[in-house]
């Protein structure tokens, strides 16, 4: 199949996401990068700054942002803390409103992309409701859009298999661990098959090898869901190089994008990739570019 | 990968809990009954035995069982009342909470005035209320449910507000209607504090339902406390008998409000794990 092949049945449908019947070929597409740099644009930032404004001091938490994600691109972003991450995530989201610039997804405003429900979003804590159990609560955004009850019952028992908590689906968050806890929160972000999974460091509470772990099964549902594209906050280095197409790399004070890393490794990618010499040159590079950028400030 | 956490059911109240818990209540009641006795024996050495204010407990018995039919009919009139007022109020508590939340000019503009109104003393109200609506079984649940309206508005106000700002953001994302986040999230987060309000609006609801008895009805437990007084002490057990039976009332109503919390709001960290006995 080739790329031009592949893009017109994205071009077509660019927010239908994820579809569970598709033959296998397409579900597992993904093509080097440099092949999906011609798909079309799904998140477009452009000279973006956000300036909070309170009575005594005024903050500067991005400064002419400008960007494009690539539909079905893996993109992070990384930086230190208060350099405008987050809020570069909820302004994408349309959760806050940009002061300068212009954003647009699949070539209209946040907010009209988000009538269209077209973000599932992972936050650094699972926000889960402590009334709902393992199931109740991955079925929430389906019942949000008042799917009907059958649909919603196969469509949660297939994303609880897929996140791996098929034994603890009648759980209450509270009986599960923080990991697990987590698993849930992807879980409901994917129900609706978002085109646009937008992820605020969702591994940042887990100890270090859940949190590897994590990302492994982060890299085997995407790579299950084309077209999905993924936009994800973290400030692991290594998380960053296995699992994105790109890093953009980010500043602090005012939050301004320093150099954005093409990650030109091959997919799928395994554990075995943080062994590959590649994969230290990107850590080396891309830890030179954040000690940089903080140095510049001083 | 998740070996070592086993799936276990859940189990709200631990059978062993509930049973220790009736032990504990059990020695209460003996202590009570204990001093109750040498109280009275005690009133009974100082004073002339024929005047004694305070019975001693088998003669409350004893008055139950001659005045059966008398104290069962009072305790429903107020009782029966009381709970109807009560879910009148928790009723249109919840209403007005969810209304007036939607926007903080209505909460500036009715909250002050809700909270004044508490501010009226019962005694005076119930008068008044009784000129204008005239039926004091009318009169009990109007006093009953304006008692338990406010504690439950305020309960609901503060606990709707009850919601982290991700959870807000996550139905936002969703693109929730207010409504469905109002049932989904903001209902069930106030639970916990809407609880906390009904344990205390059940037994002022019956408290308020026992003042209407008092102020002029013809029947009800506060008519037969108001008539055992007046009567002189021949009366005393049967005073002390519609106390008893009040108080009874009132811990069964508390009681009844905390089971509902427990399966309603299963989910508080009060009651997840099993107490340790």
């Amino acid at each position: 199949m080739t790329a031009t092949g592949e893009m017109e049945g994205v071009a077509d449908q660019p927010v239908a996401g994820f579809d569970p019947n598709a033959p296998p070929e397409r579900r597992h597409h993904h093509e080097p990068v440099s092949e999906r740099a011609d798909h079309p644009v799904a998140i477009a930032v452009d000279s973006v700054s956000k300036v909070f404004d309170s009575t005594d001091r005024r903050t500067v938490a991005l400064e002419d942002v400008s960007f494009e994600v690539r539909v079905g691109e893996f993109i992070s972003l990384i930086g230190p803390s208060g350099c405008g991450k987050s809020t570069l995530l909820r302004l994408v989201s349309a959760l806050d409103q940009p002061t300068g610039g212009r954003i647009t997804v699949n070539g209209v405003a946040p907010i009209e992309a988000r009538r269209r429900r077209e973000f599932g979003i992972v936050f650094q804590s699972p926000v889960l409701f402590d009334w709902r159990t393992v199931d109740q609560n991955v079925a929430l955004p389906l019942q949000v859009m008042r799917q009907p009850k059958k649909q919603i019952e196969r469509r949660v028992e297939e994303l609880v298999e897929l996140v791996g908590l098929g034994e603890f689906r009648r759980h209450y968050p509270w009986q599960l661990s923080g990991g697990m806890q987590q698993r849930v929160a992807i879980a409901r972000a994917l129900t609706f098959a978002p085109p646009f999974l937008l992820m605020d460091e969702p591994f940042g509470a887990l100890d270090l090898i859940s949190r590897d772990r994590m990302a492994g099964e982060l890299l085997r549902i995407w790579s299950n869901a084309p077209g999905t594209t993924v936009l994800f906050i973290t400030h692991s280095i290594p998380e960053a190089i296995l699992l994105s197409d790109r890093v953009v790399v980010m500043s602090a004070r005012p939050g301004r994008i320093v150099t954005t890393v093409d990650i030109d490794l091959a997919r799928p990618r395994t554990e075995a990739v943080r062994e590959s010499a590649a994969f230290y040159r990107y850590e080396n590079e891309l830890r030179r570019l954040l000690v940089q950028s903080e140095a510049a400030r001083e | 990968m998740t070996a070592g956490v086993t799936a276990a059911p859940i189990r709200v109240i631990a059978p062993r809990t509930r049973t220790a818990g009736l032990a504990r209540a059990g020695t209460t009641l003996l202590a009570v009954l204990a001093i109750w006795y040498a109280v009275a024996a005690l009133l009974r050495l100082v004073h002339d035995p024929g005047a004694s204010k305070l019975p001693f407990p088998h003669e409350v018995v004893s008055a139950y069982i001659t005045y059966s039919g008398t104290f069962i009919e009072a305790a429903w009139q107020t009782g029966s009342r009381a709970i109807i007022g009560f879910f009148a109020g928790l009723g249109l508590g919840l209403l007005f909470g969810v209304v007036i939340i939607q926007s903080r000019w209505l909460e500036a503009a009715f909250v002050p005035y809700v909270l004044a109104s508490q501010m009226i003393p019962l005694v005076a109200l119930v008068p008044i209320v009784r000129a204008v609506l005239r039926d004091a079984d009318l009169v009990r649940v109007y006093i009953t449910a304006y008692v338990s309206f406010f504690v439950v508005t305020i309960a609901v106000l503060r606990g709707l507000r009850n919601v982290s700002p991700a959870a807000l953001e996550l139905m936002e994302s969703l693109n929730a209607s207010r409504w469905t986040t109002l049932r989904f999230v903001r209902l069930h987060a106030a639970l916990p504090y809407i609880f906390s309000g009904l344990r205390i609006a059940a037994p002022l609801s019956l408290i308020g339902a026992i003042l209407v008895d008092f102020l002029g009805a013809r029947n009800g437990l506060g008519y037969l406390l108001v008539a055992s007084l007046t009567l002189g002490s021949s009366q005393s057990a049967n005073l002390w008998g519609a106390l008893v039976l009040s108080m009874a009332l009132g811990l069964v109503l508390t009681q009844l409000v905390a089971i509902a919390e427990r399966r309603m709001s299963f989910w508080q960290p009060a009651f997840r794990t099993e107490a340790r006995a």
